[in-house]
């Protein structure tokens, strides 16, 4: 059973399409990162799911329930990071908690979850005085409250320095290996990199793609790049790493001294030893992941056709 | 997943087992709204306020009525002079306290930390309007309760029953105003049009309502349409005289403003006799019996409808749009 199940949704507001026929699953036990500029339409998404919003057309279930009828017993077994909320000024970070603790009848110690996101000192300080990134802290707290087994975080490093939104990806990895499913929202892709299982790219209310991370960097530029610097070219030398089985492309770029450009599938050191059997002395190498930030560019900008997803 | 057995059962719009009211849920979210409120200056202020009123007003009787102490009927005098101030104070402060619940929440956004936790939007609604009321009914009390010696000093002793049904009324008044606000707070988004909004209905009542009785009065003596008056006979110091009074209904009508059954409610919970004086109608009127709904006692019902009327259409519309 999918942890989330998105059919075919579509939002309107008066005049504007925030959400075009959506649909994709999330899968149980799985960490998924929901990928978008802002104004995609991720926040109406999530809205939907938790039923703060309700939708034009289609259908979405959570947890095996209906994301409207039973919204109450979903949002008991789930643990919520809304985004761009204000705490409440006048409570304590342990009022903050007391509430969400009473509010699904759990048993967590305010203490132990406050140590959990790093802010145990500020426990009896009203969150009026509190920075973003400790409001941000203190609601991923409240989100951990009674162990849910699916957890919303929106655009969870909002407001974090980056010490702190490794410690967000840090408890995400540890709520996961718990049996947690992981539904985190981002406009920034290096954030989701690290930690999630399958990301979703969703661009003017459309799902573009949805793939692993590793997926997704193979469908937009054909794998790793390689980068020789070597003393001297030829077209033999040339021919034969273009014509390697796991080469997809090699180019010439420069000349005192000149580098070869080679896009690679597979094996690294085919391209370099067949350099070497044409007499050819390598000075320097080194290989670029094509970077997830331009895989996120080229799915949310552009005029790049669309990849739909599955 | 098992235990979910109420979950496919209903499913219709309106009858969906999200949106049904669940007292805990309710005492929850009224505790932390209670607890954000009870922590401002506001809360202490209000307390300060009420008793410095109840404190100032024995006071200035006990040195300024004599006549008043000779008579035995000092509570008297102190229950109808503070009733005439909260019957204006007390709607105010209600607008104000209720004014930002709802809307407040939804502009910053923190209505979603409420409604991310397993309440449902009726519970929120109700929680709110209990929370707001508690504000108000708790620093009435505490400022009751610490003037009580003073103002029995001042007083030389007070009637117990007349100073609580003081209490316990303006409480009811006060839940009566803060339905009203808490109930249009969740109409909108905007604490703008929300303050609008309270802003109305202070002078709804304040204004309109009050001059509602003279209107009705001069359209009648103008018979105009169904205003006509009608004539009834009364008897003054032993002679029966012919006059004239409003139609049946408007009295109705007139009777719905909150700040008349507060008074009326007083007279009926209380034996103030200023209060029973300051009455404009009497059974003679209406050929030996009042109808019901110029009984004392009717204005509960009328509190009650103030109460009631308002918390349902907040608890309809609230449950139907986006947060």
């Amino acid at each position: 059973m999918p942890a989330i199940t998105v059919d075919n949704l579509t939002k309107s507001f008066g005049q504007t399409l925030a959400l075009d026929d959506l649909s994709f699953r999330v899968k149980e036990g799985e960490v998924f990162g929901f990928l978008g500029p802002n104004g995609a339409g991720k926040s109406t998404t999530i809205n939907i799911v938790l039923d703060f919003a309700r939708p034009t057309d289609g259908s979405v279930s959570v947890l095996g329930m209906d994301a409207q009828r039973n919204s109450r017993d979903i949002r008991q077994r789930t643990g919520v990071l809304p985004e761009g909320v204000k705490t409440y000024d006048r409570l304590t970070a342990r009022q903050h908690l007391e509430f969400a603790i009473n509010s699904k009848n759990a048993n967590d110690e305010p203490e132990a979850l406050l140590e959990r996101v790093g802010l145990e000192d500020a426990i009896d300080r009203k969150a009026g005085g509190f920075s973003k990134g400790m409001s941000q802290r203190l609601m991923l707290a409240m989100a951990l409250v009674g162990k849910p087994d699916l957890l919303i975080l929106d655009e969870p490093s909002t407001g974090l320095d980056p010490n702190g939104a490794r410690e967000m990806r840090d408890l995400v990895r540890e709520e996961n290996e718990r049996g947690a499913t992981v539904f985190f929202s981002s406009h920034i892709m290096e954030q989701v990199e690290e930690v999630c299982d399958r990301v979703g790219i969703l661009r003017d209310g459309e799902m573009v793609a949805v793939d692993s991370v590793e997926g997704l960097r193979d469908s937009v530029s054909g794998g790793t790049s390689l980068r020789v610097t070597v003393d001297r070219i030829d077209d033999a030398a040339l021919q034969a790493v273009r014509s390697l089985q796991d080469v997809t492309r090699a180019t010439v770029k420069g000349e005192d001294p000149p580098t070869i450009v080679a896009s690679v599938n597979g094996s690294k050191t085919a391209v370099l030893s067949t350099l070497e059997d044409h007499g050819i002395e390598i000075q320097d190498f080194q290989t670029t992941e094509s970077s997830l930030e331009d895989v996120f560019r080229s799915y949310t900008t552009g005029t790049r056709p669309e990849v739909h997803a599955q | 997943m098992s235990t979910e057995t109420d979950a496919v059962s209903e499913p219709t719009d309106s009858g969906s087992t999200s949106s049904r009211i669940h007292l805990g849920s309710i005492l929850t979210v009224a505790k932390k709204d209670f607890q954000d409120a009870v922590r401002s200056w506001l809360f202490w202020g209000l307390s300060v306020l009420f008793f410095l009123l109840l404190v100032g007003i024995a006071g200035a009787l006990s040195y300024f009525g004599e006549d008043i102490a000779a008579q035995g009927a000092t509570t008297d005098a102190l229950v109808f002079l503070v009733s005439q101030v909260t019957k204006w104070i007390v709607p105010l402060i209600a607008l104000i306290l209720g004014w930002k619940s709802i809307a407040g929440e939804r502009e910053s956004g923190s209505v979603k930390i409420l409604l991310s936790l397993p309440h449902s939007r009726k519970d929120v609604v109700i929680g709110k309007l209990l929370g707001r009321s508690a504000v108000l009914s708790v620093s009435l009390t505490v400022g009751f309760v610490l003037a009580a010696a003073l103002v029995a000093a001042f007083l030389g002793g007070f009637d117990i029953v007349d100073y609580g049904g003081l209490l316990v009324m303006s409480m009811t008044y006060g839940m009566a105003y803060t339905s009203i606000a808490v109930s249009l707070s969740s109409l909108t988004r905007s604490t703008t049009i929300a303050g609008a909004a309270m802003f109305c209905v202070f002078l709804l009542f304040y204004v309109v309502w009050n001059s509602l009785g003279v209107i009705f009065r001069l359209l009648g003596e103008r018979e105009f349409l169904f205003f006509d008056t009608v004539t009834y006979t009364q008897e003054f110091q032993g002679q029966e005289m012919m006059a004239e009074r409003r139609q049946d209904w408007t009295y109705f009508i007139t009777n719905l403003d909150p700040g008349q059954a507060y008074n009326r409610g007083l007279t009926f919970l209380t034996d103030v006799d200023l209060l029973e004086q300051g009455s404009t109608t009497s059974a003679q009127m209406f050929g030996g019996e009042l109808p019901i709904y110029l009984n004392d006692w009717f204005s509960f019902m009328i509190l009650l409808f103030w109460i009631v009327v308002p918390l349902g259409i907040g608890l309809y519309r609230f449950d139907r749009v986006d947060i």
